[in-house]
């Protein structure tokens, strides 16, 4: 039976991150117990969250306000269900890159700043998905960028340092953009707290309600690009494939299951219930410009892969391509379509990282990751070849693993609404999966199937692969097994996101949570007015009179 | 007075992005700092004229800075300016490190000249 604590102690997600990057810091030097420390903190993080977020029941949350300043003027701190499940995602995937990276060289680099950096990434990953206002997300993301900055070159090279720039040149423009929209946000509503910024936006077209300036969708799509940034979407994604190649392994195994998701979870918090609430989604463009940037990262992204030759990089580009499915289902913007935003959100973590260390990996028994110059690796290492393989399937969707429940749910919500244009991403979302099969069929193919193209090659490649130590295999079995594991109990996981969807279009519980009762303002029959698309669809309901009244 | 802050946001913001889209790295980072300070300003003008919502419609208050000590100020911007420059302060910290440390490996600072140091390689033939 899991122990019940005070709401309060949700700060600890937080607080363990940065004592143990104090302590980490102080211990430089004495590597064994930086690792050592580094390591508990992960873990007590892991542990912690799952302890938060398990006994949750349906619209369960856990709320702190620091000081006990009430909601709108202090500072919230929420763990509900969407959070919380992020939360426990996250600090389970950075435990087990960073048990991969025990035994691996990557924790050398930089003179033993790794293990304090590693932990302040985790602390901005944890405070962003904990925060219950837009100021402190751009905090969080602050803290987060700065050690994302730093890890990206701890190596020093040239290589490094050169490509560091096109992610901290454009992290920083976005960055700027953020706080100016933060302020703006403020100057526009008198708030920044989440439920309270929900609260003005529902009220705007209430008979008798403020309404919003005139400014405030140009506004929203300002945060949409500083999201969009974040989460590497079709036009801004070209800093990532080169950043991701020139880092080493553990880094960008942790940057691609986290980093990346944080951008999303900021949309999916702050799109359906502000930005683009349904009462205003017809004010502005970002509701034109979400389907499409989704449908273009999908593909795109897909064939972009497919002219890669280096699994690094054919990996750097599914995992953008890959993020278009969780827009999709952003811009659908249905209670089924959010919940399978957040399922693909989950396995997408679990699944990038796991592939980024099987690269990883491969890059240990072969010295390099390109296509021309592997080969033949199953029979050397064949139980690489199995992690690599399920997490190849669960990314390319095939049903009994996790990638296909998420992609499922989407792709049904997408051909449900034909009428407005929705089917056109659904098929190319299934094109994109038929993309993503052949990308990692070659490298499939080119690495662990068949001998090298070149004898010479195959006369270079060491007879037999070095037994990579056990930390590494460790590592990679965590992933895969997580993600396995979320294929085979489907059914709870999506309850679970379903829970912590259902009301992001219109977020009672949330506001009643963090506002205090009865802050929700409810319409009444007579002073409703007419929504553009219709109330939304409750799980409950029948899908087919859903849809009837949506088309109507 | 709102309406001076602006002007003075445009021009820094346009100076900053036209540093910007230059292909020096330095030039790049100046442009950084400046746009960082153009939101800190845009901060400042936006809470000019709060709106904060109340039952009896939007009050307006003064300029924050030059309102006479009877009214009361908004303090948040304030408290939102602080922050922001602080972490800007630790940004440019960062940049000029990393500026100093690719200019001992590289010799030179030419974004171009960098991004041509190492081209991805992309599939030619089959």
């Amino acid at each position: 039976m899991l122990p019940t604590l005070p709401p309060n102690l949700i700060v600890l997600l937080v607080a363990i991150p940065m004592g143990s990057a104090v302590a980490t810091t102080l211990l430089r030097g004495w590597s064994p117990a930086q690792r050592a420390v580094t390591f508990l903190s992960l873990l007590a993080t892991f542990i912690l969250a799952a302890i938060f977020y398990l006994p949750l029941d349906g619209a369960g949350m856990l709320v702190s306000q620091a000081g006990d300043w009430p909601a709108p003027f202090g500072i919230s701190l929420v763990l509900d269900g969407l959070s919380g499940l992020l939360l426990v995602a996250a600090s389970f995937v950075a435990l087990a890159v960073y048990v991969y990276g025990l035994a691996s060289r990557d924790q050398d680099e930089g003179r033993g700043w790794f293990h304090p950096l590693y932990s302040l990434l985790m602390m901005g990953v944890n405070f962003s998905f904990l925060t219950g206002d837009l100021f402190n997300l751009f905090v969080a993301f602050e803290i987060m960028l700065m050690a994302s900055y730093a890890m990206m070159c701890l190596g020093g090279t040239k290589k490094q340092l050169s490509q560091t720039y096109k992610y901290v040149m454009l992290n920083l423009v976005g960055s700027t953009l953020f706080v100016l929209g933060a302020a703006l946000v403020y100057g526009m509503t008198g708030t920044l707290n989440y439920a309270d910024l929900a609260v003005r936006v529902a009220e705007s077209t209430m008979p008798g309600g403020q309404p919003l300036p005139p400014g405030f969708p140009a506004v929203a799509t300002m945060l949409l690009f500083v999201f969009a940034v974040k989460a590497a979407l079709f036009p801004l994604w070209f800093w990532l494939p080169d950043t991701y190649h020139a880092c080493s392994i553990s880094v960008a195994a942790l940057f691609a299951g986290l980093l990346t998701k944080v951008g999303v979870y900021s949309l999916i918090r702050l799109a359906p219930m502000a930005l683009a609430a349904p009462n205003i989604r017809e004010a502005g463009p970002i509701m034109t410009i979400l389907p499409l940037a989704a449908g273009l990262t999908m593909i795109l992204g897909a064939l972009a892969a497919l002219s890669m030759r280096e699994t690094r990089r054919i990996l750097a580009m599914l995992l953008i391509s890959h993020i278009g499915y969780m827009v999709f289902g952003l811009a659908v913007m249905t209670p089924d379509a959010l919940s399978g935003a957040l399922f693909y959100m989950v396995q997408h973590m679990l699944v990038m990282a796991a592939l980024f260390l099987g690269c990883g990996l491969i890059e240990h028994h072969q010295r390099t990751s390109d296509l021309a110059e592997t080969g033949a690796l199953l029979a050397r290492a064949p139980w690489l070849g199995v992690y690599f393989f399920i997490a190849m399937l669960s990314l390319i969707g095939l049903p009994p693993f996790s990638g296909f429940f998420g992609k499922f749910l989407i792709l049904r919500e997408g051909f449900r609404l034909s009428g407005q244009g929705y089917w056109l991403l659904s098929a190319l979302g299934l094109i994109t999966g038929f993309l993503t099969l052949l990308a990692l069929a070659r490298v499939w193919g080119r690495t662990f199937w068949n001998p090298p193209a070149d004898r010479a090659i195959a006369e270079r490649l060491p007879a037999r692969a070095d037994a990579a130590a056990w930390p590494m295999r460790a590592g990679l079995a965590m992933l895969v097994v997580a993600s396995l594991g979320m294929g085979l109990g489907a059914e709870f996981m999506q309850n679970r996101t379903g829970d912590a969807t259902r009301e992001l279009n219109h977020p009672r519980n949330y506001v009643a949570g963090v506002l205090g009762p009865n802050a929700w303002p409810e319409m009444t029959a007579d002073t409703a007015t007419p929504e553009p698309l219709g109330p939304p669809v409750s799980l409950a309901e029948p899908a087919a009179a859903a849809a009837d009244r949506r088309t109507n | 007075m709102t309406l001076l802050l602006a002007v003075i946001v445009t021009v820094i913001f346009a100076v900053g992005v036209y540093l910007l889209l230059g292909r020096e790295l330095k030039g790049m980072a100046m442009g950084i700092f400046l746009l960082s300070h153009g939101a800190n300003l845009g901060i400042l003008a936006m809470s000019g004229q709060p709106v904060r919502l109340t039952a009896t419609g939007p009050t307006p208050l003064g300029p924050p800075v030059l309102t006479e000590a009877t009214q009361p100020v908004d303090p948040l911007p304030q408290a939102l300016i602080l922050t922001a420059i602080v972490i800007s302060f630790a940004v440019t910290a960062f940049l000029l490190t990393l500026l100093v440390a690719t200019f001992r490996r590289a010799d030179h600072l030419g974004a171009d000249e960098l991004a041509n140091d190492d081209r991805p390689t992309v599939l030619t033939t089959p």
